[in-house]
């Protein structure tokens, strides 16, 4: 009786196994590598999409999100520039930060890695000014740096991401000059704004909106104002062009079969319209903003040559 | 402020994390009962191993084993003379004497009580103080928290008592540690050797399993201990017979709780030196020293409380400024930050449910440790003692592999865990105290970000690390902890010299 049952159980495998061989994408499991820890930005991207990109792939599709964590994505990333290019393991990207990484390190892939799906969301940078400092205006606050050059301190999260590139682009466009502090990530630069420790700071929409009596927030750097705080203008409305955020979205590894990767396009083109997905990520704060594949593309190669201009003339290490 | 407090009580009060709790204090009663194994150990194996729970099931495991260690040191202490854990050294001078006298029973029944009341003190300061210190806590920018950091650091060299070139030399290591790594500042890569995995720096909780989890469980290994001389008889009575006799010691639970807390808050310092200090004042203030060491309950009494009274109370600055005074405080903000709750004063405004539920756990962990550790439990927790050591030895190693492994994923970690523990088992043997690494690598870590943050922010101008009275303040007491011991030694030779001339 057992013997009869472990070969129909053998058969039936082999069965299904020449059933996958024709069946359509996917067939099994997505694996999902998310470079950050559970319960981040990214992962809570990643884990609040995956369940809307199931629906729109159809065919019982399932993703599974693996965290691979560790070096700000560098790990996960590389993970999944290496793996094997069959749509069966996509990963979270972030814009600026992986690019800015191929310019200041030896970074294990390059722009050309990558299959780019989607960019979902794009957290727009805002300048902030403490209370203690008197600036709140941009107005002011140029002007003050303008009377006397680096005396403006400016909190932001690192050197080498969004907040940095901002911040040397309004150098640029206002002809001003700033002494930077990068902490070490958004939080305890914020701390350090609302204790008047240090007067500037360039962080992300998302990570102000509740904060908006305790800090100043003089501009958010997008084409229309933000939903998060709709009171605040952009820099657009006060004749500085500034435009920069905190990106995150999805790549594959380069050289997806064609159907494969228009597969997951047009599911990714779906997910624009999807209400419910807008609104469950703007419950978990996530200002949505999908550029899907070759809209993506070409947004990660503007980003990757701001980074370089930004290395070439004030490199950061 | 308070308010929050009690919005977070319903949440404590439902069934996981009451359970948590409970198995938390039972949990820390056999890991402190068993000599070697300390609370910073057990709660560093467990923390990896809370990573897919709910937050307040994790924290409420740890405050209860926090808890439940406290107390359990004391069993072997009173019964074998062997402190469970190192706070219960002064639990020996009269908790053995009286088991001797064949009052072991009452002598743990004294012990658990005492703990529990010094746990419940601690939680009550941890209630009424960290929420009015956690607004405080914009005033402290780069500079004061290096300060913090530097006065931290010089507390545990000075203040731990023993060799204070080894605690330098063991601080010293910890502080390398934390420069592995990407550059705070400028991202470069330092001694990561081209491993992505160093990139990050070294994991808290990977040194802390590697350091005091693997040489006592090595010891235990090549040690047989002999525990077949713990008396049988304990001449156990009821707790409620026994209560009464001990109301006598409210002065010292008083004073205890006391010094306990402000041992807890103090960065540096830990529970030992809060037993130590509590017993040498219980003993001035008593009318019949001479009967102290040899079996005077009140003796314990003064030990436990102040033992328990430091763990709550340890984590206002840990959970105010993100600066640990303990290791296992340390070892509780790695728990934190697993479940993304960056500490400070966002984690009051953000996470209020988690961090007031988590003060209500300390409450309530020290509450159980009365019923848990009464009479009845004692007895079985005594019984512990005839565990085999291997068996122990080598599933305390799996779960260490294990929960190693599971923080990332990856192998590399358990590795580093593994060489770490070899180091930690070296400095054991060469009586390398272990806290200083710990904090080391914490505060080194603070210590160097916040300087040159606050350099970059005064543009250059060493100044600014003087600038204000918060930063006057930490510089006086940084002075105060590195000439203080040695200057009072000073005075009292010439005192004694004087006396003799």
């Amino acid at each position: 009786m057992f013997k009869y049952m472990q070969k129909t159980a053998l058969a039936a495998a082999m069965v299904m196994a020449a059933g996958a061989a024709w069946a359509e994408f996917p067939d099994k499991p997505i694996t999902i590598i998310v470079g950050f820890d559970a319960g981040g930005g990214t992962d809570v991207m990643a884990r609040t999409a995956a369940p809307f990109i199931e629906k729109y792939l159809g065919a019982g599709a399932s993703l599974v999100v693996k965290n691979v964590p560790g070096a700000s994505g560098q790990i996960g990333v590389t993970e999944v520039a290496n793996s094997v290019a069959d749509g069966y393991t996509i990963g979270t990207y972030n814009l600026p930060g992986m690019m800015a990484r191929t310019l200041d390190r030896e970074a294990g892939y390059t722009a050309d890695s990558f299959s780019y799906l989607a960019n979902v969301v794009n957290d727009p940078n805002v300048i902030v000014t403490s209370k203690a400092s008197g600036l709140d205006t941009m107005e002011k606050l140029i002007a003050a740096a303008k009377a006397e050059p680096g005396a403006i301190t400016v909190g932001m999260s690192s050197l080498g991401g969004d907040d940095h590139f901002l911040l040397t682009k309004l150098g640029k466009v206002t002809e001003t000059e700033y002494t930077i502090v990068p902490f070490k990530g958004s939080a305890p630069a914020r701390t350090a704004l609302m204790g008047g420790h240090v007067a500037m700071g360039i962080l992300n929409i998302s990570e102000v909106a509740d904060f908006q009596d305790q800090i100043n927030v003089l501009g958010v750097a997008t084409a229309k104002r933000s939903e998060f705080a709709p009171d605040v203008p952009t820099f657009e409305e006060q004749g500085i062009a500034l435009e920069s955020g905190s990106m995150r979205g999805f790549v594959a590894p380069a050289g997806l079969p064609p159907e494969v990767e228009a597969k997951f396009i047009e599911a990714f083109d779906k997910l624009a319209s999807d209400k419910d997905f807008a609104a469950a990520m703007a419950a978990t704060s996530n200002p949505v903003e999908l550029k899907v594949g070759a809209d993506f593309k070409a947004l990660n190669a503007e980003t990757l040559d701001l980074a370089k201009t930004v290395w070439e003339t004030s490199p950061w290490n | 402020m308070y308010l929050d407090l009690l919005h977070a009580l319903p949440h404590v009060l439902s069934l996981t994390n009451f359970l948590a709790v409970t198995i938390g204090v039972v949990a820390g009663i056999v890991v402190g009962a068993l000599p070697g194994l300390s609370a910073t150990m057990a709660i560093s194996v467990l923390v990896p191993f809370t990573f897919g729970l709910e937050p307040l099931v994790a924290l409420g495991l740890m405050a209860g084993i926090y808890n439940g260690a406290m107390y359990g040191g004391a069993i072997p202490a009173v019964l074998l003379r062997i402190p469970g854990t190192p706070a219960a050294v002064a639990t020996t001078f009269d908790g053995y004497p009286m088991a001797q006298k064949g009052e072991g029973g009452f002598a743990l029944q004294v012990a658990v009580v005492s703990s529990s009341i010094g746990g419940i003190a601690s939680a009550f300061a941890l209630m009424l103080l960290a929420p009015p210190l956690s607004k405080l806590t914009l005033l402290f920018g780069p500079a004061e928290v290096f300060w913090i950091a530097v006065f931290a650091m010089c507390s545990i060299i000075f203040m731990l008592g023993g060799n204070v070139v080894k605690g330098l030399i063991s601080a010293c290591f910890g502080v390398f540690v934390s420069v592995v790594g990407s550059d705070p500042i400028f991202g470069n890569d330092r001694y990561t050797f081209g491993y992505l995995e160093l990139l990050d720096g070294i994991n808290i909780v990977i040194l802390l399993v590697g350091l005091y989890a693997l040489p006592p469980v090595l010891d235990l290994l090549e040690s047989p201990l002999k525990t077949d001389t713990a008396n049988e008889n304990l001449g156990t009575e009821p707790i409620w017979r026994t209560l009464p006799r001990m109301m006598r010691f409210w002065k010292t639970w008083l004073r205890g709780s006391l010094i306990g807390i402000w041992i807890g808050i103090l960065p540096g310092a830990g529970g030992s030196m809060a037993a130590f200090m509590s017993y040498n004042e219980a003993r001035r203030a008593s009318k019949t020293p001479e009967s102290w060491g040899h079996g005077e309950p009140e003796g314990v009494a003064a030990a436990e409380v102040a033992n328990n009274a430091d763990t709550a109370s340890a984590l206002i600055p840990a959970l105010t400024l993100g600066i640990p005074g303990t290791s296992v405080a340390a070892v509780m903000l790695g728990g934190l930050l697993i479940h993304g709750l960056q500490p400070g004063p966002m984690l009051f405004r953000e996470n209020p449910d988690i961090v007031f539920g988590f003060m209500w756990q300390f409450l309530f962990g020290a509450i159980l440790l009365l019923f848990l550790g009464g009479s009845l439990a004692t007895n079985s927790f005594a019984k512990l003692l005839k565990l085999p050591r291997p068996l122990l030895g080598s599933v305390i190693i799996v779960l260490m592999v294990i929960g190693v492994y599971s923080i990332h994923g990856r192998m590399f970690d358990v590795y580093l865990m593994l060489g770490f523990g070899a180091v930690g088992y070296v400095m054991d043997k060469l009586k390398f105290p272990l806290p200083p690494v710990v904090l080391g690598l914490i505060l080194g870590a603070f210590a160097e970000e916040n300087l040159r943050l606050s350099l970059r922010i005064g543009r250059g101008d060493w100044g600014i690390l003087f600038a204000n009275h918060t930063s006057q303040v930490l510089v006086a007491l940084t002075i105060a902890v590195v000439f203080g011991p040695s200057l009072k030694r000073r005075y009292w030779d010439n005192r004694k010299s004087g006396a003799q001339g």
